[in-house]
């Protein structure tokens, strides 16, 4: 009898702390090639003063600024990305957008990834995707390894190449988040570390970031200013979770969201299994304990994946877009968010839906990162869905979020029908900008 | 600076002949590779090349060997960074290589246009192993005996590494009397039962298919023919956590006897017991094979006072014979062991019950609670 021999490769556990022990100026000197070294040996390729332990969350704030969550080292960092750090993409092929045709910008993203680190597909975690938005550059946080060994790094993608970022020339800057789960402390299933910094959002002048501490209400969400100063102003959040028939202060939120509705800043929060709650900024005062209001229970059994807003390039509407791991994804009209009342406290266990939940527009797609690149096209990293093993990384026009050429239909027929005049576009190829 | 380093191609290095190596770092566990041995003029030619918009990454490339794209596209380099040396030029990786993966390294010297530099210089390679892990093996499979009944609920597979999770279900497979995979036979747990050493893995034979008169069961009928031979396999895919496969597949065979459907009858154990100042064993024989896993903490001994006794037990015979040897000699007195209710053999019949039985109104547990302690008297 023959036996599977293609079983993954299997992981390894040496730690490999050799990373952070090279000598800077050996980088400095080396990686233009143009200075010999005496040096008889080398140590590891990646700087020692690169301040990344891990690399988690991802956003962008004014000039240019990368912020990486990094729970490994207890931090945000801010990257000031230098003018020789970016380079435009608006001359990448999206798309035909009137045929719903998407492109591929990486393929295999998850075997390429592994090339460049040198190891096999299934160490790779990509844990966040960012665009940033005057070149239209994605940006990609990445962990090689998933066990103690794991080590972070940042790469762009440069017209379908990866490139790696070098992260300890770039300017940096960094905040230590207070209180993190103790490292041996366990949930149910994973340590409680993994949610110790679950999302990272700038908003005028400040970062906002969610999380759990070990502290009594452990869901906290820090405001810190930015250029980061000493202050910081921390809350505890509470929520009536609809679903689970309770107030909850533990569970952290999993994706934020900050923005002006109807003239007031809120902040808007998604947990697991899956409440919509809505905070006003001004409530979330350094030490005040604060509890959201429920304006929507989006479906029970499932985790938010990302949270974002886009404008329907038809009725010229914003939408928030909520990504959802075994649901649909989920949008609604950001004018109903500031309206919507709160749901009741108190009731009994209800698995929902209920409030904007209810009302919620139900989008076929369910990747496992989502970006909003221009006003026509979002892009995603998603399991490609006739191969299941490889990570594509592919442009998908709104506001459907519907790919064509994914799917089997009549209109596919070479002589079938066309009631959405496919072929009367079929050369409208859009690029970004 | 990094010392210590380790050619892991001494024999290229004692030449004069340009090489392509591995250097390998045995304290930092980190490996570069280093193109060397050419003649004094090489880095100046190099660095004249570098100014002039050569790319040191198109002349030293290192890749993973062993992946293949699925998309059609090229696989990109292994990214890292290069440092010209005084006779070669070596290579970084941004992380450290990774033990087990192959890696495969060129050097071509063709762009600098010298005649005596136009062959390409290779090298595939991968890291030293950690020198003191052997790699797993199943060291026994439970239970022992090559009869097994019809009716069978769990199988252990002991390995000599603590392992890793995830490959059960696709390595582990029971085959019929036709050689071929039988299916449904096997249940396929959420998790995989595990023990706390990662040396023990439980295999459970699908318990709805056990049960007679339950859907499974009614549909597809009992897993295992009574006379015909089967084979239990686990796979060379099986990994423990140091990353090392079994070095080949595991068979036990076994022909498949009745069922047993009573429930384990404590009173028909035999009981030999030891004699006074002596740290012989205590022993006991049981007319069917029992659960081997649970011999070892359902029975202990306990002594007059009411305290159990300390010592070591040992299963064998099939787990038909258990034995207890105590750490201080017997006493002269009265003794009696005392067996969990949780006691099964193979099939899950426990001390209490069938593990397959009729429904009954009402429970007849006081009966059988009486009967889980069995007296000796060591003299």
């Amino acid at each position: 009898m023959t036996l599977p021999s293609d079983s993954p490769k299997s992981p390894t556990y040496a730690r490999r702390d050799v990373l952070r022990i090279t000598a800077a100026s050996l980088i400095a000197s080396t990686i233009s090639g143009l200075v010999p070294t005496q040096s008889q040996g080398a140590s590891a390729g990646k700087s020692g003063s690169d301040p990344l332990q891990s690399a988690g969350v991802l956003a962008f704030g004014p000039d240019n600024v990368l912020f990486v969550g990094d729970i490994k080292g207890a931090a945000v960092h801010a990257f000031a990305l230098r003018a020789s750090d970016l380079t435009p993409q608006l001359d990448v092929e999206l798309g035909n957008f009137h045929n719903f045709e998407g492109r591929d910008f990486v393929r295999g993203v998850d075997q390429k990834l592994a090339a460049i680190f040198g190891t096999t597909y299934d160490k790779i975690v990509i844990n966040d995707l960012v665009v940033h938005q005057p070149s239209q550059q994605l940006f990609i946080s990445v962990e090689r390894g998933r066990s103690t060994d794991a080590l972070p790094a940042i790469v762009k993608v440069n017209h379908g190449e990866l490139e790696v970022l070098d992260l300890a020339a770039i300017p940096h800057s960094q905040v230590a988040i207070p209180n993190l789960p103790d490292p041996e402390a366990m949930l149910e299933f994973e340590p409680q570390r993994t949610f110790a910094i679950t999302d990272v959002k700038y908003y005028g002048g400040e970062i906002f970031v969610t999380g759990v501490s070990n502290q009594r209400f452990a869901s906290t969400l820090h405001r810190i200013p930015y250029p980061f100063s000493d202050r910081m102003t921390t809350s505890t959040v509470e929520i009536w979770h609809p679903v689970h028939g309770e107030f909850e202060t533990r569970a952290p939120i999993i994706r934020q969201l900050i923005r002006e509705v109807q003239g007031k800043p809120y902040l808007f929060g998604v947990y697991g299994c899956t409440p919509l709650v809505r905070f006003p900024l001004a409530a979330l005062k350094d030490g005040a304990h604060v509890r959201g209001d429920v304006i929507g229970e989006l479906g029970y059994g499932s985790n938010p994946l990302d949270m974002l807003t886009f404008t329907d390039p038809f009725d010229q509407k914003e939408y928030l877009l909520v990504t959802i791991d075994v649901r649909s994804a989920s949008r609604i009209a950001v004018a109903d968010l500031g309206t919507a009342p709160p749901e009741p406290t108190g009731g009994p266990i209800d698995f929902g839906p209920g409030g904007l939940g209810k009302t919620q527009g139900l989008l076929p797609v369910r990747p496992e990162h989502t970006a909003i690149l221009n006003p026509k096209w979002a892009v995603v990293i998603h399991r490609h869905p006739k191969t299941a093993y490889r990570l594509d990384v592919s442009s998908l026009a709104m506001p459907y979020f519907f790919e064509r050429k994914d799917g089997m239909s009549e209109m596919n027929w070479p002589d079938g029908p066309d009631p959405f005049k496919y072929r009367d576009h079929r050369g409208e190829i859009s690029r970004g900008g | 600076m990094a010392t210590g380093f380790v050619s892991a191609v001494a024999k290229a290095s004692e030449t004069d002949q340009p090489s392509l190596m591995l250097d390998f770092d045995a304290i930092r566990q980190a490996g570069s590779v280093r193109a060397s041995n050419f003649d004094p003029d090489f880095a100046t030619s190099l660095r004249q090349w570098v100014q002039a918009g050569g790319k040191l990454a198109s002349i030293l490339r290192v890749k993973v060997a062993q992946t293949e794209a699925t998309a059609g596209d090229n696989l990109p380099d292994v990214f890292g960074r290069y440092e010209i040396l005084g006779d070669g030029l070596r290579f970084i990786p941004y992380f450290p290589f990774e033990r087990r993966v192959t890696y495969k390294a060129s050097f071509d010297p063709r762009p600098f246009g010298r005649r005596e530099l136009s062959e390409i210089l290779t090298l595939e390679f991968s890291l030293p192993g950690e020198p003191d892990t052997l790699p797993p093996e199943v060291t026994h499979v439970f239970p022992s005996s090559d009869h097994l009944p019809e009716n069978l609920l769990r199988f252990y597979v002991r390995f000599s590494n603590p392992m890793q999770r995830g490959r059960t279900e696709a390595e582990i497979l029971l085959l019929g009397p036709d050689g071929r995979p039988a299916a449904d036979v096997l249940y396929r747990a959420p998790v995989e039962l595990w023990d706390a050493s990662m040396r023990q893995l439980t295999i459970l034979l699908d318990p709805g298919r056990l049960k007679r008169g339950v859907g499974p069961n009614r549909e597809l009928g009992p897993p295992l023919e009574v006379g015909q031979e089967y084979m239990l396999v686990v796979g060379s895919g099986m990994v423990d956590l140091s990353g090392n496969h079994l070095p080949k597949a595991f068979h036990k065979r076994f022909r498949v006897t009745e069922a047993v459907r009573e429930h384990v009858a404590v009173e028909q154990w035999r009981i030999a017991p030891p004699a006074a100042g002596s740290r012989n064993p205590l022993v006991l024989m049981f007319p069917e094979p029992l659960d081997a896993a649970l011999l070892l903490q359902a029975i202990t001994v306990i002594s007059a006072d009411g305290q159990p006794v300390a010592g070591r037990i040992v299963v064998d015979q099939c787990e038909e014979r258990w034995s207890f040897a105590p750490a201080l000699p017997w006493n002269a007195g009265s003794y009696h062991v005392r067996v969990a209710s949780g006691l099964e053999d193979p099939c899950g019949n426990s001390v209490m019950a069938a593990f397959d039985r009729p429904l009954r109104p009402g429970s007849d547990l006081t009966y059988e609670a009486e009967r889980r302690s069995i007296q000796f008297h060591v003299a």
